[in-house]
């Protein structure tokens, strides 16, 4: 066997790892449902805050919670505890990434979120001008 | 498009003069192309003539296309959909560069301007390589001059004009306003632009994007040279002339994608300096290709070993470059990345400028016509395929299929082939494994931030895999079935675990490569010069155990620090050692020793970075789920003075200074607290006497037995009241910090960082949160508590003893405000929270006129920066408002030894263009020589 034919088999397999493990760490889009049919396995949650109900955030309870609720995309409602500060623009985002797990109580706890706000890129230019 | 209309203030010149170039620069390019193909076919000259006047013609009217478009920004023209974006009147006008590129189109009009300057530079130093070379860059320009028309081709819209007046606009097509001539005067919205997101207007974000943007042009003339040579069958020449240019591309994109990490550091508050974000992958992996093609261009010069690995990698850098374009700025990241482009409707475009590229690799790889004819013909076949049956992935599948297959067919067939093995200790061997970890190293990056596109393909094939999940029960089958795979949760852990071996490997081949000789290296010497550097990596590696406290479990981080100061210390060496000190030819070693320091910085400071704001009141969030980590945000009241690592932290006032609201922190170094006999303190919930004067030490638990006795009894009120043990107070003040907000309504607030610098770490503080309405008097919103008399209320800052109400309705009152009123007055006592001995009262009032609130007067406590207001007063229970000072969140991070990556940051650079330097000279000095003789 030539060192050449070894190398390329060493090459091949660590691609091939590094692929399998890819997929294997990576997570998935899930709607909530799915997240609480597995509870403690960790996913991405599309959605939208939902703005009847309030955001909590008391600093002089703890610095680094921030409970709300959301809707995801099939319209399922669930409460959220984000282990973070309040991000100063929640009220206004249009869509939330949440990722985390959903316990058994039906709560979903998200250790990190992705927001995406209207204005951020893509605001459509909006002229009324009353005529 | 009604012409009829004479509108007032357009400036519409402009954007028709910008069109029309960008027009020309289409058809300059289209004429360059045609002319260079001709040329480099028929070898007639007067082809390369008109090849270059088009080409030249092309390049002034992508100059003219810039300097309108400076031009309209400049001047403010807010009809132009582009400027009204992208600026406003208000934003400082040296951030016009950043308004530029920001935007889709902006950001290809400065890729198009460096592939055209490099170009103008081919065409002057090219020699015989002008023809093809510059007609690959003709083609990439067509591409790019197609993403800035902005037109319509059967109802498809090409690309993105920049040059577009918001009422052409085809949404605004056709309203009513369109029509009026003076719309700008009348319609407010025109006044004004939208504005730069406040995170662009940074300085990095004037010279980050053109230095990256430069760096991704260098990557095509590796490119350019590599097709030229398999055009024109000189397969090893062409490395010659690419070499100097591949080691350009190498130095001014790494700076590139360093920079975009100092920003990050400096001006976004995602705390750190890089996250392996897709975007910022998307950077790095054309790096780590065109690093390899660079190294294997040094052998394959002298011998033809690893001939294919040096075209594959010098093509791939290139359509590396057009892939992460495509992910990037076709929208298809979506949800994955935060700074992604959104869509507007690129993606077919950026797919078929990505595919084509690929087309012309793989045919141009094939030496063999019939095969490569074979292959063209495959590919378009696919190509209609996809597009008139609506079948575009299986077709896109099938054709990476093919292309696949036959780049190894090109690698059977062709004559790349090596003949024989080479020694084991040669630089060659070496040269090449290392260039196959950073293909594999590239290759597991891409992976991992392809998720979104393997979500794409995975789509059509959502049947198959639900039904080979139901024969099997596998349950990958049926999670690639969903097609919904997201990127890594634990982003940093998922890349560290393959990156940290390949990054060890690279560092290894570094640090021994250069002490490698081509051919058959003298084994004794090769210890023997190594050997130092060895040894003196062990104890430095020894050293930074110890002072950062490595854990057996962190044996890789441990492994790749030693790799890298090998590396740091064999290549200083090598310039005394092998090179005698001559600095012009110190290049490639000036440019490891910072490729290694960037790496010893990132290990370090990414390893070791801590977080030392604590949440250190309320309930431990962990209890809520595991991976709640506490140590992250700590609660600072204006005033408060609070431990921050080896500092004591104030937060002395917020000001304004234009749009940014600077949050002032003062920092005290902190002293060993000095305790005198017979003081009281409380730990957990007992409480303690000193026996004797002494200074606290680091831990209770050691001082207990000398110092201090328990106390066997005590009141509640004793246990309340007696501060807790604490090592150390504030002593003097060492620096100041001003993390900050910016205010921008339209944008959202931006939190930017502040850091303190020292020359081992960093103290990096950004603000989480604040509450910025905040009245003018400094207070936070209200809250309300419903007690009794004889409650006592704890507020965070005090402790609100409410004593009693009194009724007030003499004869003053009543002459003054009538029979009807009744005037309630609360007594209370207040205290300090923090200091026992601080008490102060006050009344608050509230006056009720049949039964109703008319009216109260608060009681401020300005000690305390504590506000009372009585809102209802029913009986024994009363309503009592307490607005308390102001407060901010904040996060602290130390990174250790992040300097040591910005210096080799600024090493590998320079070294590189010494290297380059180097190179160009001596081809000169060849030439010099041959031309006296």
């Amino acid at each position: 066997m030539k060192r050449s034919h070894i190398i390329a088999l060493v090459i091949i397999a660590v691609a091939i790892a590094a692929l399998i493990s890819s997929l294997n760490d990576s997570s998935s889009y899930a709607s909530l449902t799915e997240a609480f049919e597995q509870p403690g396995r960790e996913f991405h949650v599309v959605g939208t805050l939902d703005r009847s109900e309030p955001i909590v955030y008391e600093p002089s309870v703890n610095a680094s919670l921030t409970k709300f609720a959301m809707v995801d995309l099939n319209g399922r409602k669930c409460y959220v505890n984000l282990a973070m500060a309040k991000p100063n623009d929640l009220e206004r985002s249009e869509r939330l990434v949440l990722i985390g797990e959903a316990d058994a109580n039906g709560e979903f706890h998200a250790k990190d979120m992705l927001m995406k706000c209207p204005s951020k890129y893509n605001e459509e230019h909006q002229v009324t001008a009353g005529l | 498009m009604d012409n009829s209309i004479a509108y007032v203030g357009e400036h519409a010149w402009a954007g028709q003069l910008g069109h029309w170039l960008t027009v020309i620069s289409f058809t300059g390019a289209l004429f360059a192309l045609i002319s260079y193909v001709l040329y480099t076919r028929t070898q007639d000259l007067g082809w390369r003539s008109v090849g270059r006047i088009a080409f030249r013609a092309h390049s002034i009217a992508i100059l003219g296309i810039v300097v309108t478009l400076f031009v309209m920004l400049f001047n403010h023209w807010f009809a132009y959909d582009y400027v009204w974006k992208h600026s406003n009147t208000e934003m400082p006008l040296r951030y016009i560069a950043s308004c530029f590129w920001e935007g889709q189109e902006g950001s290809f009009l400065l890729w198009a301007f460096w592939t055209m300057v490099l170009g103008n530079l081919l065409i002057w130093r090219a020699k015989s390589w002008e023809g093809p070379v510059l007609a690959v860059f003709a083609l990439v320009q067509i591409f790019l001059a197609t993403m800035l028309l902005g037109i319509y081709v059967f109802d498809v819209k090409v690309g993105s004009s920049p040059f577009m007046l918001i009422r052409d606009l085809p949404e605004n097509i056709g309203l009513p306003w369109t029509k009026l001539p003076n719309y700008l005067t009348i319609i407010p919205q025109f006044s004004d632009g939208r504005g730069l997101n406040p995170l662009l207007q940074n300085y990095w974000m004037v010279i980050h994007p053109p230095t990256l943007f430069l760096g991704f042009a260098s990557t095509l003339v590796p490119f350019a040279f590599a097709i030229a040579g398999l055009w024109t069958r000189r397969v090893k020449e062409w490395m010659e002339p690419a070499l100097p240019w591949t080691f350009f591309g190498i130095g001014i994109l790494g700076l590139g994608i360093l920079m975009g990490g100092a920003w990050a550091y400096e001006a976004l508050s995602f705390g750190g300096f890089w996250a392996w974000d897709p975007v910022e992958n998307a950077s790095l992996v054309p790096w780590l290709t065109l690093v390899g093609a660079g190294h294997l261009m040094l052998i394959n010069k002298r011998k033809d070993t690893s001939l294919f690995t040096t075209f594959f990698l010098s093509l791939i850098t290139f359509l590396m470059v057009l892939y992460s374009t495509f992910m990037t700025r076709s929208g298809v990241l979506g949800d994955t990345s935060v700074h992604s482009f959104t869509g507007e409707g690129m993606l077919a475009g950026l797919l078929i400028f990505m595919l084509t590229f690929v087309v012309i690799s793989v045919a141009a790889l094939n030496q063999n016509r019939s095969d490569r004819l074979f292959y063209i013909g495959i590919s378009l076949v696919m190509f209609v395929l996809g597009i008139t049956l609506q079948v575009q992935v299986p077709a896109i599948i099938l054709f990476g299929a093919v292309s696949i297959i036959m780049t190894v067919v090109a690698y059977r067939k062709g004559s790349f082939r090596r003949q024989e093995e080479e020694e084991l200790l040669s630089r060659e061997f070496w040269l090449f494994i290392g260039s196959l970890v950073l293909m594999l190293s590239a290759a597991q990056i891409t992976f991992s931030t392809s998720m979104p596109v393997f979500n794409l393909l995975l789509a059509p094939f959502h049947g198959a895999f639900e039904s080979l999940h139901d024969l099997t029960g596998w349950g990958w089958a049926h999670d690639l079935a969903q097609h919904n795979l997201a990127p890594p949760v634990e982003a940093k852990a998922h890349y560290n675990k393959w990156q940290i071996p390949f990054a060890f490997i690279v560092a290894m081949l570094v640090a021994i490569g250069q002490y490698l000789r081509y051919k058959k290296t003298d084994r004794k010497k090769f210890f023997r010069e190594l050997r130092i550097s060895f040894f003196g990596a062990l104890l430095l590696t020894a050293l930074c155990v110890w002072w950062l406290n490595y854990r057996l479990a962190e044996g890789n981080i441990v492994a790749l620090l030693f790799a890298s100061w090998f590396a740091v210390l064999s290549n200083a060496f090598y310039i005394p050692l092998v090179l005698k000190g001559k600095l012009s030819n110190a290049g490639p070693s000036m440019a490891h020793v910072g490729f290694a320091m960037v790496l010893l910085g990132s290990v370090i400071s990414m390893s070791r970075e801590h977080k030392v704001s604590r949440n250190t009141s309320g309930p431990v969030l962990s209890y809520l789920n595991k991976d709640f980590n506490d140590g992250q945000d700590m609660l600072l009241y204006v005033g408060d003075t609070v431990p921050v690592g080896d500092y004591f932290v104030t937060f002395k006032g917020k000001r304004q200074v234009g749009v940014n609201l600077l949050y002032d922190m003062d920092y005290f170094t902190a002293e060993p607290r000095s305790y005198s006999a017979g003081d009281t303190v409380r730990v957990r919930s007992m409480l303690f006497i000193a026996k004797n004067d002494h200074t606290a030490g680091n831990n209770f638990i050691v001082d207990q037995p000398d110092h201090w006795a328990p106390l066997e009894t005590f009141t509640r009120s004793q246990l309340w009241n007696t501060p807790d043990w604490k090592p150390r107070r504030p002593g003097a003040k060492e620096f100041q910090l001003e993390p900050m907000v910016q205010l921008n309504p339209r944008f959202g607030n931006v939190a930017e960082p502040s850091t303190k610098h020292w020359l081992d770490r960093d103290l990096y503080t950004h603000i989480r949160y604040a509450k910025l309405d905040t009245a003018a008097d400094g207070y936070m919103p209200a809250r309300l508590y419903e007690k009794n008399v004889g409650d006592t209320i704890v507020t965070p800052t005090c402790v609100i003893l409410i004593d009693s109400i009194r009724t007030v309705q003499d004869s003053v009152t009543i002459s003054r405000l009538g029979p009807d009123f009744t005037v309630y007055i609360l007594d209370m006592r207040v205290r300090d929270l923090y200091d026992e001995h601080r008490w102060f009262e006050a009344q608050p009032v509230v006056i009720y006129h049949n039964g109703q609130n008319v009216g109260s007067k608060g009681f401020d406590i300005p000690e305390l920066d504590v506000k009372f207001d009585l809102e209802s007063v029913k009986g024994n229970q009363v309503g009592l408002n307490v607005s308390e000072r102001e407060f901010v969140i904040m996060q602290a991070i130390i990174f250790p030894g992040i300097n040591i990556l910005w210096i080799g940051v600024i090493l590998m650079t320079l070294g590189s263009f010494v290297a380059v330097r180097q190179r160009v000279r001596k081809k000169g000095g060849k030439k010099r020589a041959v031309k006296e003789s």
